[in-house]
């Protein structure tokens, strides 16, 4: 099965140690991550080997739980975890990778490495789904410089 | 203990003060006993630290409310129209909708929404007023929520959702949380003797009970009604004790008492079942003030150097359907045009789903809503406070007191009723109003009447 990989980059006008302390915090991605509507279970700042739970959108009003496993935390530059429950899409891999810019602001790149599923459907759906999922990356980090500046 | 007077009044809201303007100018010797530092209870002017204010507490008022308007004109004090100059903003799934007037863009809402509101209204005028529980429909009516009937009389959540985002301020709470009858009565009695009550006028801004605010803030009323009561005002006194004979009543604080013919209680309902009474309260009365606790409910504002939304022609204010901490959101600016203020209710659900977050998240979240009505400017606020009324030692919640399914027909008649001397005041004792400023000064009159009534 071929890996997908989808990524989005974006600039954060925003200091990349607040991004890491937020992004760092399993309890808030309700508060940024696009389509996330709630998180259900959680364990504070990201711990290699724990989980946390979410209750996501997925197409019109249906919703899917999704259970995360952190695999991966280096302060400040990167961050990666794994997911179930995103059928059809398999083995996902879910990186936040992150560098200081020059204006004190943060550049972060938001990357999904997946396998589809479900056969020849799954890969029509996963065509359908990418655009929305590029367009989901770019919000979740827009608000995630927009709740880091609110925070003031 | 000093010589007997003819009155206590216990708290210095708009209920309290009312009814000792009212005795004071019979001449009726009268002292008030208020707990806090402070007068105004549940109205309060926040210092923006240029000599002007805002409000923390309530603060709008509208046609039919026409005695908390005579008695703010009686102490000198103008009303100014809220500002509505603009398209609000309508904020559902993620997306932002301008619209002018009333009703919030939502096709599929719309429907629901307004056959709910004509059904409401004719359920209200069935209700009787002065006995909610006598009205022909009372014992289903109290046997519900207003939510299960919402949702038995509609197709889609938009109803029910829309009537949440008015009792997130209007109750500190939604739907599910008071009984229909309740409800019902609520909205009778948002009007006066000429003109029945609508939901509609409890909603609305022009020509709504969203239409006015005072100049000078809500709480100069009271503080203006204190300085005319002067000495007779005793603050930093929170009364612990009543005890009543057949002739005579006392009146304890911590360190205190006073003895009166009459006392006149204008506090919370839920504040003065914990009073030590003795005798003790009937027990029917103990046990609808027990349950006539406030909702939940919190201001949030945000400071800016002036109105720049009105520059983008909008109103500044903001409807969320769901999904926000907020319910509501409007221009709380002083009426000199600045600095520019924003203030969001956070109420019901939202506030137990977001009071207990770190204040800088719950700011982050507060903030990320007004954008979304006023645009991303709105991130960067001068100053941001917030006025959570549940942390209030001698209000515990807010705006007011809804009773659940039972309490009107089990208690309601309780209410009003004299304890031997003991008379009742406050917003949640008026058949019109209820809960409001207006209902707080009603309230006052007519509790000063029937002490007048009683005589000696
Ligand atoms: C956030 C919020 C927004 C609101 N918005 C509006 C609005 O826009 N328009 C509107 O009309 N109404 C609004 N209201 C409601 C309105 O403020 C109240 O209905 C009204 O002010 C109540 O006046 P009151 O005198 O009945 O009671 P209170 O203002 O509660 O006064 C009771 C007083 O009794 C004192 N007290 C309590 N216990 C004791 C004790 N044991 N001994 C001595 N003193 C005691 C308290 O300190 C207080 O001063 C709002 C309320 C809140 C909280």
């Amino acid at each position: 099965m071929t890996t997908i990989e989808v990524s989005e980059t974006a600039t954060l006008a925003v200091p990349i140690d607040r991004v890491w302390e937020v992004v760092s915090n399993t309890a808030r991605y309700a508060d940024w991550v696009h389509g996330v509507v709630e998180v259900t279970d959680d364990h504070g700042p990201a711990t290699v080997g724990r989980t946390y739970s979410e209750v996501n959108k997925s197409v019109g009003p249906l919703t899917m739980r999704t259970t995360w496993t952190v695999r991966e935390v280096d302060p400040q530059r990167t961050r990666v975890d794994t997911g179930v429950g995103l059928a059809p899409l398999q083995n996902f891999v879910n990186v936040f990778d992150f560098r200081a810019n020059r204006d004190g602001g943060t550049e972060m790149t938001y990357t999904a490495r997946y396998s589809v599923g479900l056969g020849p459907v799954g890969v029509i759906l996963e065509r359908l789904l990418r655009p929305g999922m590029r367009h989901g990356f770019q919000t979740s980090m827009r608000n995630l410089e927009d709740l880091i500046t609110a925070e003031g | 203990m000093a010589a007997k007077l003819d009155v206590v009044v216990v708290g210095a809201g708009l209920a309290g003060l009312t009814a000792a303007r009212t005795l004071t100018a019979a001449g009726r010797s009268v002292v008030v006993v208020e707990a806090r530092d402070r007068v105004g209870g549940r109205t309060l002017n926040h210092d923006l630290g240029d000599g002007q204010v805002v409000e923390a507490g309530g603060q709008f008022v509208g046609p039919t409310q026409n005695h908390i308007l005579k008695l703010a004109g009686d102490l000198g004090i103008d009303t100014v129209a809220a500002n509505t100059v603009g398209d609000s903003v309508y904020v559902h799934a993620g997306r932002s909708r301008r619209f002018s007037g009333e009703i919030p863009p939502d096709l599929l809402a719309l429907p629901d929404l307004a056959l709910t509101m004509r059904r409401i209204n004719q359920l209200a005028a069935q209700v009787r007023l002065d006995a909610p529980w006598k009205s022909p429909d009372a014992a289903k009516w109290d046997s519900m929520t207003f939510e299960s009937w919402i949702r038995r009389n509609t197709v889609t959540t938009g109803g029910i959702d829309l009537v949440n985002v008015f009792l997130g301020s209007a109750y500190g709470g939604g739907a599910q949380d008071a009984s229909l009858l309740f409800s019902l009565h609520y909205i009778a009695g948002m009007g006066d003797e000429d003109n029945p009550g609508t939901i509609e006028r409890g909603i609305g801004n022009e020509g709504g009970a969203q239409e006015s605010r005072f100049v000078g803030g809500s709480q100069l009323v009271s503080i203006r009604a204190a300085e005319q009561l002067d000495d007779r005002v005793v603050l930093g006194s929170a009364v612990r004790a009543i005890e009543q004979d057949a002739t005579s009543l006392t009146v304890r604080t911590d360190d205190r008492s006073w003895a009166a013919s009459h006392v006149i209680v204008a506090v919370p309902p839920a504040l003065a079942a914990r009073i030590a009474w003795n005798p003790l309260l009937p027990a029917q009365q103990d046990a609808l003030f027990s349950r006539l606790t406030f909702g939940t409910l919190m201001k949030c504002e945000a400071v800016y150097d002036e109105p720049f939304w009105r520059q983008d022609g909008l109103s500044g204010q903001g409807v969320f359907r769901s999904g926000s901490p907020l319910c509501s959101m409007h221009d709380n600016t002083p009426p000199s045009g600045g600095p520019g203020v924003l203030m969001g209710f956070l109420g019901g659900a939202q506030w137990r789903r977001w009071a207990h977050r770190p204040p800088r998240e719950r700011r982050a979240a507060v903030l990320r809503s007004f954008a979304e009505v006023a645009g991303r400017n709105a991130l960067r606020p001068t100053d941001y406070f917030e006025q959570d009324w549940t942390t209030e030692e001698f209000t515990r919640g807010g705006p007011t007191a809804v009773a659940a399914p039972g309490t009107v027909t089990g208690f309601g008649e309780w209410r009003d009723r004299p304890f031997g001397r003991v008379h009742w005041a406050g917003a949640e004792h008026s058949d019109y109003w209820n809960g409001y400023m207006d209902g707080a000064v009603r309230s006052g009159k007519d509790a000063a009447n029937a002490v007048l009534e009683q005589g000696d």
